[in-house]
């Protein structure tokens, strides 16, 4: 590899999209020619000066309210049963012909339904993380010190968010907020990936339908991966509080972020 | 225009139009950043969703909704705005720059004093340095920021993968020349 091939790469390597050998090639010349080092350097640098300084120019708060009020109202959905009707009428009536289904029946009515309570919380999550992001003033405190976002809450919540996870360059911390999750109240954790925003919501775990089947191991914890709506969405409980990750970066960087969170929890 | 979105709002909401609006900062910045001004920014973005509403049945599911909506505003920019310029940019990224190409011309960059240089950058001297740069150069250079793939960003700009990256990598050292002039 020479250094016209390293330079045009960098940016792939950086951004975790090169193929292994391809990745060792350019990570041999790296340690080899000190001009492409400093060349990656300086592109890391340029890359984080953008992130952190460059001016944004969100859209003013008369532009949303124009498109939002002119944007099609939300439609109420059909209602679940419905949807379902069509199988279960007659699944129902060949319950009563053979009883010896029922068992079978229930079942499949049990999973159904753990399912749809299971989608309702994951809407949930993706629902409130949008709020966030529409609102004018996401946050309540903004600040990237851990030790200010976190005592901010105090007072504000009936339950302590353990969060310990305090926020690196990856996934700086960008400051927290109080919201709902569903019936109760929650701990708003916003986090960065580049300028990806992503919400960790914290909450009262008791009462709600967690998921118990195809989960996967986090760090010390068995969480629920998911996508909707084009946003990945992780779900665990921890003791009595339970974590919703949420964000449109990818499947890996959220996962890398919830094991950070989730290693404060082992 | 925002009445020719009220036309449409007669439709039922569908998974599209829900989402769309979280990303109004996302496509405003973009907008703010290719017209230069907040007005013309703004009737970009309310046109981008007059016209996202209208192709609402030509987005695949499961895709990037976002990259789909960044290239409507670029396409609506392209047609509407760049033309009307006075002083549209000359040359574009896909042409050869002989201050853009190779190594050898980025040794100002390569001294620890430069990139001392580099990191005193204040955002309002990174703005006006992007805001020198061709509308091809800052778009790719702010889509790569909002975290697209290649494969996403080749989509916006109706060019291929390949391309998105040598635009990029052009992009940003013409950046890095440019904030030369501010690292002092």
């Amino acid at each position: 590899m020479n250094c016209d091939e390293a330079r045009i790469q960098l940016l792939d390597l950086h951004r975790r999209r090169l193929a292994p050998d391809v990745q060792n090639d350019l990570r041999d010349h790296l340690e080899a020619c000190a001009d492409c080092a400093r060349a990656d350097v300086v592109e890391r640098e340029l890359t984080s000066i953008l992130e952190q300084r460059l001016p944004q120019h969100p859209g003013s708060l008369a532009l949303k309210r124009r498109l939002a009020a002119e944007w099609p109202a939300p439609s109420v959905g059909r209602p679940r049963w419905s949807r379902w009707r069509r199988w279960l009428v007659p699944a129902f009536a060949a319950a009563a012909v053979a009883l010896v289904a029922a068992p079978a029946l229930y079942y499949e009515r049990a999973s159904s339904r753990a399912a749809a309570e299971r989608a309702d919380m994951v809407t949930e999550a993706v629902n409130d993380h949008l709020r966030l992001l529409v609102s004018q003033h996401p946050l309540e405190i903004e600040s990237s010190a851990f030790h200010q976002v976190k005592p901010w809450f105090e007072g504000r919540l009936d339950f302590a968010p353990a969060v310990a996870f305090e926020g690196n360059d990856d996934f700086p911390l960008k400051g927290g907020a109080v919201g709902y999750f569903k019936d109760r109240r929650a701990a708003v954790w916003l986090y960065a990936r580049r300028l990806h925003p992503i919400s960790l919501l914290v909450f009262r775990a008791e009462g709600l339908p967690w998921p118990a089947r195809g989960l996967t191991s986090i760090g010390p914890v068995e969480a629920l991966e998911t996508t909707e709506r084009g946003f990945n969405v992780i779900l665990w409980r921890r003791g009595e509080l339970g974590y919703a990750l949420v964000s449109d970066v990818n499947a890996g960087d959220l996962r890398q972020l919830a094991s950070k969170i989730a290693a404060g929890q082992g | 225009m925002v009445g020719r979105v009220a036309k449409e709002s007669r439709r039922p909401l569908s998974a599209v139009a829900s989402e769309a609006l979280a990303y109004v900062d996302a496509l405003h910045n973009l907008a703010r950043y290719l017209t230069g001004n907040e007005t013309d920014a703004e009737d970009l973005v309310q046109e981008t969703y007059v016209r996202a509403l209208h192709a609402e049945h030509q987005f695949t599911p499961g895709t990037n909704l976002k990259a789909w909506l960044f290239r409507i505003l670029r396409n609506t920019f392209v047609s509407l705005y760049r033309r009307q310029r006075a002083a549209p940019t000359v040359g574009g990224l896909d042409t050869v720059d002989p201050d853009a190409q190779g190594v050898a011309h980025e040794a100002w960059l390569l001294g620890d004093i430069e990139l001392d240089r580099l990191r005193k950058i204040v955002g309002e001297e990174l703005e006006a340095a992007l805001m020198t740069l061709s509308d091809d150069a800052r778009t790719v250079i702010l889509l790569d920021l909002e975290g697209l793939t290649e494969a996403e960003a080749a989509g916006v700009l109706g060019c291929a993968v390949g391309t998105v990256k040598s635009r990029l990598a052009r992009a940003r050292a013409l950046l890095r020349q440019r904030l030369k002039d501010y690292a002092r």
